[in-house]
């Protein structure tokens, strides 16, 4: 220690402590010409300096005096080496030998004085590697390191890098995700692996395209397609339905790289989930083949149920219905009534009547595939239509229509249906000649077993009340006679000694059938409004027959949503199911049961719990690799099945070295991209010696707070006291 | 062959589970055909103007039309359970009546709102006295939101079997049906031309009132337009449908 180390902080202005030692000095000396009276000059100066001397070491500890120590270090730079390890990185390098990771792990680690120990010795190194996860490695860890499966957001990454003035080094073929909100003040010195020159690949770059449309209109899907190394290439681009082509094109690429633009339009027709795919074949050499083939899951609903309705004549049952049906803002009806039959009698001109010709052949065989329902109301077909337009009705059912008949002396044409296509469709048939009776007196109708639970006829959730609202239903003054085929399923039927079918389903091909076998059915919307309780069991009871009918997915038991967005190989999968709210008991839950099974049809683990809905259950599943996956739920109320396309890891991946992103990135950091043949370690001395600093470190230690002070102040004044003592002064 | 014994054991056994189990309840209108007419009787004036205008109305619509019909008229009340069950309902009448009490307008505002229908008539054939003053009273307490007004020239009702331009009866009193139109299906129409006067013949078939100023011709008319009511009551707007449109357009240009 030396006195230069010595430093003084004043707790009081330093103009009062100086006075305060003055005051101390002048109190001395008087003290003196006191004491020199008493006692001899000597002895006088001896007491007075002893006390002047322990005061103003009292009043100097108001300088606050302090030693402070000072030592210098010196600090290495500090260097973050990022390691890319983005899927990417497992593509081709520069050399061919070994991929992308492999040469960034050879420029750490390889030659006889590896750069990795080189930078060790001259700078603070840390090491990290990211693509999804970020994480900190030994430099050991480098020779195991592998690409992950998806790449990394490098802004992100250097958010988490939080050294003060550290300089990075990033190894990487510029694959990576970046935002340039980073605001990072150490430079990125960057090593670009990967050879854009010998890159070969053709991918989908994007599709723009609707995860929902309507049935029956033009779809639009725009694909982007990017080729590198392909100059010249004539390309087929396929939009397919599963394994179904539905419609193809070529594109020819002009440059290397090249991006292409190809447009599809296509109209489904068919609603449900389905699963389009944009794929381009793969070409020899190619280095990635998992991104030729994007998976497009389309949702198509309808956007009105088109309704054709041929009604035999005027008459209440009609209007009724009519007005249900045109209550239901989702329904577009087109009717026809026949208000005179070619018996009738006219007898004024045609200007003064408003009756049009039936468009029989314009309706049966062009325009019916446009429609969803077609409905035979007491209509005696056979004046109208020939066997010919028979056939059209059960090839539109057989391809997925709805046809429904509505009872009333024609219903059955005086069995002219027998043996003709119509006939086929029918789930019900004729008993006998009589196919029609108003009976003396009118039946109520009950529901079947069937009819408790079907979406049709189960009006209310609770059972109990589902059976009174049918029990109090008005009896029917008209029913056809009716059996049922085995086909058919019988909801409702007569509360009679014979019992008939009043409403009865059934499916043909892909189409589903539906007859109501009586025109009095507007009795069950006044019989309820005469008493009080509205109308609504009558237009739900429509509501239901028309979904139903068509096919309509609301109306079925099981509802299945498949994720928007699927997952991929390894990744857990979720659906949602619902049973149909207020037709599911709890005593049903554990009953509810969900299977997937994989492309090659094997069953594999999954899991159902329930949600927090009731009648509402989240069921996952990891698929192992890529392909359809088929979910089935199975319920005592009804199943379902959908498929859900598990597209592979890396579809979407371009794998070209993005030299343009790794310079971007360089420049807004601040760094360089540092190319072959550069002296590395040169050029990173160079960014991260800017950041050199020496450190110098101060410590202080204050004297008032040490013993001896306060031994030296003792010593004065004990000293002093006792020469006093000593000399009579006491 | 069974013993008289038998027989009346049987037929006792019969009769007396009948009593101790009776049958569903029976329907009013059990064995009707889709159309019937059903008359409104109601207290005081003269509920049935034209006893027998029936018969004409309803061998037309089955000569002319495709609609099943009841060849002869039902009548009912407002009080009667079964009311409901009568989706026509005709109400014809020369002279005021009696309020409908609370319970009575409560039972039509409910039929006409659900799906009822209503073809009220002054016989009186002059404006403003007893029905037609009743009656507006009456449709003002049942719809108090929704106003009787003169139907357009292209609604429905003319146009729903013939193309209707001449609106007469037995007399002209009003060119025109007036009416309470709820969305777009009118439950009430009012005439003020006695409509039923000009079907109405004695049971020799011989016309019972001249229709003036128009004869025959007139009648014809009139026939035509009770046509175009019912079949009306029967399909709603169904002219309306865009399909018939071009046609209606061609015959009647002037809509």
């Amino acid at each position: 220690m030396n006195l230069g180390q010595i430093e003084i902080a004043p707790v009081y202005p330093l103009w009062l402590i100086l006075l305060l030692l003055l005051v101390g000095s002048l109190a001395g000396m008087v003290q003196y010409r006191l004491v020199r009276r008493r006692l001899g000059p000597y002895q006088a100066l001896s007491i007075s300096l002893l006390r002047l001397g322990g005061i103003s070491m009292i009043i100097s500890l108001a300088l606050n005096p302090s030693i402070a120590v000072r030592t210098e270090q010196k600090v290495y730079p500090p260097v973050d080496i990022l390691v890319d390890t983005s899927p990417t990185m497992d593509l081709p390098g520069h050399a061919g030998k070994g991929n992308r990771l492999d040469e960034a792990r050879a420029f750490l680690l390889g030659g006889q004085n590896p750069l990795i120990n080189l930078l060790a010795e001259r700078f603070d190194i840390r090491i990290f590697a990211f693509d999804e996860s970020f994480r900190s490695l030994g430099k050991e860890e480098l020779t195991a390191l592998k690409p992950g499966a998806k790449r990394g957001d490098l802004s992100e990454v250097l958010e988490k890098l939080s050294r003060k003035n550290s300089s990075a080094v990033l190894l990487s073929d510029g694959n990576f995700r970046w935002e340039s909100r980073h605001s990072r003040s150490g430079p990125l010195i960057i090593v670009p692996f990967g050879n854009l020159e010998s890159y070969r690949d053709v991918l989908i770059k994007a599709v723009k395209a609707p995860a929902l449309a309507f049935r029956g209109r033009e779809v639009s899907i725009d694909v982007a397609i990017r080729s590198y190394g392909y100059n010249g290439l004539v390309l087929p681009v396929l939009l397919k339905e599963g394994n179904r082509l539905l419609t193809a094109k070529t594109v020819v690429i002009n440059s290397s790289p090249a991006e292409v633009a190809v447009s599809f339009s296509f109209t489904p027709e068919e609603v449900g989930q389905h699963n389009l795919s944009v794929s381009v074949p793969p070409q020899f050499g190619e280095s990635l083949a998992s991104n030729n083939a994007v998976h497009l899951p389309l949702s198509v609903v309808r956007d009105k149920i088109r309704i054709l309705m041929i009604s035999g004549s005027p008459s209440l049952s009609y209007r009724f219905m009519r007005t249900a049906l045109k209550n239901d803002p989702s329904i577009d009806l087109l009717s026809f009534v026949i208000l005179r039959t070619p018996s009738d009698i006219m007898n004024v001109p045609l200007q003064e009547q408003s009756l049009i010709p039936l468009p029989v052949e314009t309706l049966f065989s062009k325009e019916l595939k446009n429609f969803d329902l077609l409905i035979f109301d007491n209509f005696p077909s056979h004046l109208y239509l020939s066997p010919n337009y028979f056939g059209n009705v059960r090839e539109f059912v057989r391809e997925g229509g709805g046809f429904a008949m509505v009872g009333g002396p024609n219903l059955l044409d005086e069995g002219r249906y027998a043996g003709t296509p119509l006939g086929e469709l029918l789930p019900v048939r004729l008993t006998g000649k009589e196919d029609y009776r108003r009976p003396p007196i009118s039946p109520g109708v009950r529901l079947t077993r069937a009819g408790a639970f079907h979406p049709i006829t189960r009006l209310s959730p609770v059972e109990t009340d589902n059976l009174s609202i049918w029990q109090e239903m008005p009896p029917l003054d008209g029913i056809n006679l009716l059996e049922p085929k085995s086909s058919g399923i019988v909801l409702l039927e007569s509360a009679d000694w014979i019992p008939r079918p009043i409403v009865t389903v059934g499916s043909y091909g892909s189409g589903r059938v539906l007859v109501l076998a009586t025109d009095y059915s507007w009795k069950w919307s006044m019989g309820m409004v005469s008493k009080g309780k509205g109308n609504w069991a009558y237009l739900r009871l429509m509501e239901r027959m028309v979904r139903w009918v068509t096919k309509d997915p609301s109306s079925d038991f099981v509802q299945v949503t498949l994720p928007e967005k699927v997952g991929e190989p390894g990744k857990e999968s979720e659906v949602r199911v619902k049973v149909r709210e207020g037709d599911f008991s709890p005593n049903l839950g554990g009953t509810v049961s969900f299977s997937v099974f994989n492309p090659e049809g094997m069953e594999i683990a999954s899991r159902i719990r329930a949600a927090s809905q009731p009648g509402e259950y989240l069921c996952s599943f990891f698929p192992e690799k890529e392909g359809p996956y088929k979910v089935k739920v199975e319920t005592p109320l009804g199943d379902r099945e959908e498929v859900i396309f598990i597209p592979a890891s890396g579809v979407d991946l371009d794998g070209a070295p993005n030299l343009d992103l790794l310079k971007m990135v360089a420049e807004s950091t601040g760094g360089k991209i540092l190319t072959q043949g550069t002296d590395f370690l040169k050029e990173i001395e160079t960014f991260a010696g800017k950041g050199q600093e020496r450190l110098l470190t101060e410590r202080r230690f204050p004297l008032w707070g040490t013993p001896y002070i306060l031994a030296f102040i003792l010593a004065f004044l004990t000293t002093e006291w006792y020469l006093r003592r000593r000399w009579g002064l006491l | 062959m069974i013993s008289r014994r038998g027989f009346l054991s049987l037929l006792g056994l019969g009769l007396a589970a009948n009593l101790l189990f009776p049958g569903p309840n029976r329907s009013f209108c059990a064995s009707f055909p889709q159309f019937f007419f059903t008359q409104l009787k109601y207290r005081g004036g003269e509920w049935d103007p034209n006893p027998q205008f029936a018969e004409a109305i309803i061998e037309e619509l089955e000569l002319r039309t495709s609609i099943d019909i009841l060849k002869e008229r039902r009548l009912t009340t407002l009080s009667d359970p079964n009311l409901f069950f009568c989706p026509f309902l005709y109400m014809g009448g020369k002279y005021g009546f009696e309020p409908f009490t609370a319970q009575e307008r409560e039972i039509l505002r409910r039929f006409l709102s659900f799906g009822g229908f209503l073809f009220a008539e002054d016989a009186m054939g002059a404006k403003g006295f007893g029905f037609d003053q009743s009656f507006r009273r009456e449709m003002k307490q049942v719809f108090p939101h929704h106003e009787l007004k003169r139907l357009s020239a292209d609604h429905s009702v003319y146009q729903s079997f013939y193309l209707i331009k001449n609106i007469v009866g037995r007399q002209t009193v009003n060119p025109y049906l007036e009416g309470i139109t709820i969305d777009q299906w009118t439950p009430v129409i009012y005439s003020q031309n006695d409509l039923s006067g000009a079907w109405a013949r004695d049971k020799f078939g011989k016309w019972i009132h001249e229709c003036v100023p128009g004869g025959e011709a007139q009648r014809s008319s009139a026939l035509r337009l009770g046509i175009n009511i019912i079949v009306y009551s029967l399909t709603s707007d169904y002219k309306k449908d865009l399909i018939h449109h071009p046609f209606i357009k061609r015959r009647q240009p002037t809509l």
